[in-house]
């Protein structure tokens, strides 16, 4: 029996700005040289969460972004909203700070494997969908069409902008949409209602994933439900004040479900009915 | 059937005061009428600090839990089974490792929940002795010369009845008795989402959290970090109570229960729909504590039956 509570301190070698209120974190081990792998190789499972801090401070749930192969180090992406984000903001590469986890249940691999992906991602929502892809690539041949559909509120805000460009030339499609004309910018604007002309895909044997605020919903009323995706094939990543990652502290509850547990990934028709 | 006298048990009380801390519950009245959990689950928990693990020292010796009766009893049990799954919380069996717990029944039962020894009423001096844990029978063989064996019923004298007037005794049976359907309470409280009650709750209700301090199977929890003067930072694992406005509040301020109605359901939705999911219970026992504390006198029965009337109502 161990505690279950007790954090790793692992080192941050890279911080990048993202945008004017997101950062990106690269975290690296400080005992032994590697993250531990699980039984299918990876670091993590696309779509789990980890939960990052310090003592003194707290932690927070993130969704690691970078290639769930990877050994040496795990990145977070985090946008400055409360005491924890504020302090990660303040911090210097070479800082040693404390991660635990992965928890929760991630995107089921095996089922998607075989299949067109299309993933909506809305806001701060790239993290999981981001490893998703950095996974999809890694086995490219065991996948369909790929589309990445990415909202953002102006062109500023669009993370992992070098990532998009190699995810680009690795064959995933991606189209980019922000909600109001700016300048220099020659993509989409608005909600994706339009963009569904543009995927093609074998509704029967494709599934959609999103991670993305409230708002978001509203890619599956007018994305997937257009595309034909039934609700047992879309996999939503929820949110939910994760603090204990396993089960018992109660803050994450949504209906019968705990996101850190039975979560964060459910496929639609698990939530939407429940009450909050 | 092994037996104590009441002679007897004040001697082997006696003995085991020698040997351990003992607490008789039904006297501890320390901190308000916190239930037993608090032993095992305090309110605040050191999780760790800057100045080492709390997890590599032993922090007390072995203690005696005297006086649990039957919903106490099988709360704890439910509690233990909660802390196991999924994954087996360290600072708890810690303490529980560490306890030696005697329950004290009235009640004539063919099974009993939980504890390693219960004793139950027989008459005015003398007690029926369960074993349940070899922890408790080696106990009893230890000091086995306060202990006797009984042939056949006891017929003398009938076992003390639960007082139909007192109040307590009264709503404990009456709860007792809707919690042997489980699974009706869960279909009830689910389909009383949106019912009036909850508005009206909302009104009555303070928020304050007592309910879920007194109850002995809330076990919701917040990790708090704090720094001392020393530098010293520690974390803690603290209770918190489901209806605090912070409980679902995240960073910038958003919470997914925004209004004490929700909150308020969400508390009977986690003991009634939740954790009849999880655990195939209602996470209630029945004890009556929280209507007892309630300042706004809220009474949980109350609102299950008038649920439970409504929802029969719904096919006519």
């Amino acid at each position: 029996m161990s505690n279950i509570y007790l954090p790793e301190i692992v080192k941050v070698t890279k911080i990048e700005e993202q945008s004017p209120t997101v950062k990106l974190f690269r975290l690296v081990p400080t005992q032994g040289s590697e993250f531990k792998k699980n039984e299918k190789g990876l670091v993590f499972i696309p779509g789990q969460f980890v939960m990052v801090g310090q003592i003194g401070y707290g932690e927070s749930p993130f969704g690691p972004l970078s290639s769930p192969y990877e050994a040496d180090y795990i990145e977070v992406a985090v946008r400055k909203a409360g005491v924890v984000t504020n302090y990660l903001h303040s911090i210097k590469e070479g800082d040693k700070i404390t991660l635990r986890g992965p928890f929760g249940n991630g995107f089921p691999l095996d089922f998607i494997e075989g299949k067109d992906v299309v993933s909506a991602i809305g806001g701060c929502g790239i993290p999981p969908i981001a490893a998703l892809v950095e996974y999809i690539i890694k086995n490219k041949e065991k996948f369909g069409r790929v589309y990445v559909l990415y909202g953002a509120r102006n062109p500023e805000e669009i993370l992992m902008k070098k990532k998009i460009e190699e995810w680009r030339k690795e064959g995933i499609k991606i189209i980019l949409t922000i909600d109001k004309p700016a300048d220099g910018w020659d993509g989409h604007v608005g909600f994706v209602t339009d963009l569904v002309k543009e995927i093609e895909i074998n509704e029967s044997n494709a599934v959609a994933t999103m991670c993305g605020p409230g708002p978001m919903m509203d890619a599956l009323e007018k994305v997937f439900r257009p595309l034909g995706i039934p609700d047992r094939r879309i996999f939503v990543s929820m949110e939910r004040k994760m603090q204990c990652g396993v089960g018992k502290c109660q803050h994450c509850t949504t209906g019968k479900s705990y996101v850190c547990m039975d979560g964060p990934v459910f496929y639609y028709d698990q939530v939407d009915k429940n009450f909050d | 059937m092994l037996v104590i006298k009441e002679d007897n048990l004040e001697k082997f009380l006696d003995k085991l005061k020698e040997k351990f801390e003992f607490i008789d519950i039904r006297k501890d009245s320390s901190d308000g009428g916190l239930p037993f959990k608090k032993y095992f689950f305090p309110p605040v928990q050191e999780i760790f600090s800057t100045s080492g693990s709390p997890t590599s020292k032993k922090s007390k010796s072995d203690f005696v839990l005297y006086g649990l009766d039957l919903p106490d009893l099988e709360a704890l049990t439910q509690l233990d089974e909660i802390m196991e799954k999924p994954h087996e919380d360290y600072f708890y069996f810690q303490r529980r490792g560490q306890s030696i717990i005697i329950g004290l029944i009235r009640e004539n039962m063919d099974i009993v929940p939980g504890g390693d020894i219960v004793l139950e009423h027989l008459n005015s001096n003398k007690y029926k002795v369960w074993q349940n844990t070899t922890k408790g029978k080696n106990l009893i063989k230890k000091n086995n010369s306060y202990f006797s064996a009984e042939g056949g019923e006891i017929t003398e004298e009938k076992p003390p009845q639960i007082p139909k007037n007192e109040s307590l005794g009264y709503w404990q049976k009456t709860m007792r008795s809707m919690l042997l359907d489980p699974e009706l309470l869960a279909e009830v409280v689910e389909w009383s989402y949106g019912h009036e009650i909850w508005d009206k709750l909302m009104k009555q209700c303070l928020g304050c959290g007592i309910c879920t301090y007194v109850c002995p199977l809330c076990y919701c929890f917040s990790i708090e970090d704090k720094v001392g003067l020393d530098d010293k930072c520690t974390r803690c694992r603290k209770w918190t109570a489901c209806t605090l406005p912070e409980f679902a509040r995240i960073a910038g301020g958003h919470s997914f229960r925004p209004t004490l109605k929700e909150r308020y359901y969400n508390w009977f939705y986690h003991k009634f729909v939740r954790a009849y999911k999880e655990f195939g219970k209602s996470q209630c026992v029945g004890c009556g504590r929280c209507q007892a504390f309630c300042p706004a006198k809220i009474d949980i029965q109350e609102i299950l039956k008038t649920i439970l009337e409504d929802y029969k109502k719904k096919d006519e």
